[in-house]
């Protein structure tokens, strides 16, 4: 039984369907009892980042778990690395934990969480572009990955059919589909207009469904391109 | 093919995750866990920005008192209606954004770069309506007196707004600096206005406007040497 947790959302039905909910990472056991408590009795993400605010362990577990997934799979994405992912993870809990106070008990969570996200990961390749040995590591993680297998290389299917689409396009596509924010969240996320988030999905679409039909139906609609 | 088929492929494609080690999500509950205790919200936002705005009036308006209000009482009634209500609109809506900045996932509804050039723009129009002199006496000496004496005086409102907002998170700490920079400086063209009695046009609107993007540009520089710091480290 999967822990219900957040929102998904369709673009192009994205006006019209209600809210459906996702299901987080089905592998996670840890704490379940006490996470499944929580959601059952009726709390959603916002009450559960203001029992956190108020000192509910709980409250922080659930939370953990439940958008811990979606953070790693957030980073997974662009990082080399298992283990560099598993490190900003850490780093943005961390984050979230000195400066929970600025989350207000009204505003949604989630764009509030991946903004701060984002932050680490652009401080991380900050930092990393800032070391004197960066060529020479990226050479070894491009080797590495070579070195890898095809499914711990790649095994996500969403990153694979992104893989086309601009930095910016992913991370749109990304946060609706994955994390299952609203265009509003996103923009509120990236610290952008919900115009230009827009915009970005629309030129997303556009790529993804011009590069569907030039690969014919059949394999479009299995999800798995190339 | 249309955007719902789109969706449906996007949709099965993100079913399939990878997976998350229990035990690191397990350490990371642990490690807040450990220091984990209650802690008070921030307050509305309407709040800090009208703290951020008496920061901003209560330092040009003292620092005016001290210089004497030459300006002000020179000015028409209307003009002071029109200057100030300016001034006013103008301070708000960058203690808005300023507040934004500073809180994470915070709703924007333009970019600093648009307010800052709006804001410019806005100054000069109200400025050239009002003042039609056009001589130019000691034009570069009155007006680099003018844009230090607001540039001065947009530090310790840049420090009270700092000292108001400190537990906030910048998440782009050189737009916050920038927009910080440009409410500092607003402060500076308050008082400016308040005091300098200089009504020719071009001192005016060259030298008077120049505080706020000259101060942000500086604010901007700030944020972006402590971005530095913090990459560092």
């Amino acid at each position: 039984m999967g822990i219900r947790c957040g929102p998904v959302k369709s673009y192009g039905a994205a006006h019209r369907q209600p809210k459906k909910l996702a299901n987080c990472n089905e592998n996670v056991t840890f704490s379940r009892h006490a996470a499944n408590t929580l959601m059952d009795s009726g709390s959603n993400l916002n009450t559960l980042m203001a029992r956190y605010q108020a000192g509910d362990f709980a409250a922080v577990t659930a939370l953990v778990e439940c958008i811990g997934p979606q953070l790693h799979r957030f980073f997974m994405a662009q990082s080399a690395s298992r283990s560099d992912a598993d490190d900003l993870l850490q780093e943005t809990w961390l984050r979230i934990h000195r400066v929970r106070h600025t989350y207000r008990p009204a505003e949604p969570v989630l764009p509030w969480i991946y903004a701060i996200a984002r932050r680490v990961r652009i401080d991380h390749y900050r930092r990393a572009s800032r070391t004197t040995a960066r060529e020479h590591r990226l050479e070894e993680e491009s080797d590495a990955a070579a070195t890898l297998p095809r499914e711990e290389a790649r095994t996500d299917d969403l990153e694979t059919l992104l893989a086309p689409l601009s930095e910016s396009q992913r991370e749109v596509i990304r946060m609706m589909k994955v994390a299952g924010m609203s265009l509003e969240e996103v923009a509120r996320a990236t610290s952008s207009s919900v115009g230009s988030v827009k915009q970005k999905v629309h030129r997303a679409y556009r790529h993804l469904r011009d590069r569907m039909n030039a690969m014919g139906p059949k394999k479009g609609s299995s999800g798995g391109l190339p | 093919m249309r955007d719902e088929e789109v969706d449906k492929v996007l949709q099965k494609a993100s079913g399939v995750a990878p997976q998350v080690e229990p035990a690191l999500l397990k350490r990371i509950a642990d490690s807040i866990n450990s220091s984990l205790r209650p802690v008070r919200p921030l307050p509305p936002t309407s709040v800090l920005t009208g703290g951020l705005a008496l920061i901003c009036a209560a330092v040009a308006v003292a620092a005016a008192a001290r210089a004497g209000f030459y300006g002000i009482e020179n000015l028409s009634l209307w003009e002071r209606v029109l200057i100030f209500s300016t001034l006013g609109i103008l301070v708000w809506m960058a203690g808005k954004e300023f507040v934004s900045q500073l809180i994470p996932g915070s709703r924007r509804h333009f970019s600093v770069g648009a307010f800052l050039t709006i804001g410019s723009a806005a100054l000069l129009g109200v400025f050239a309506l009002v003042f039609r002199d056009y001589r130019t006496d000691h034009f570069i000496s009155a007006g680099i007196a003018c844009l230090l004496t607001g540039l001065l005086l947009a530090i310790p409102a840049a420090f009270l707004s700092w000292l108001l907002l400190r537990r906030g998170f910048a998440v782009n700490s050189v737009a916050a600096g920038l927009v910080g920079g440009a409410l500092a400086g607003l402060s500076g063209v308050t008082m400016l206005e308040l005091h300098c009695a200089n009504f020719q046009a071009l001192h005016v609107l060259v030298w008077h406007t120049a505080v706020v993007p000259v101060s942000a540009t500086a604010g901007a520089l700030v944020g972006w040497v402590l971005r530095g710091l913090s990459a560092h480290t």
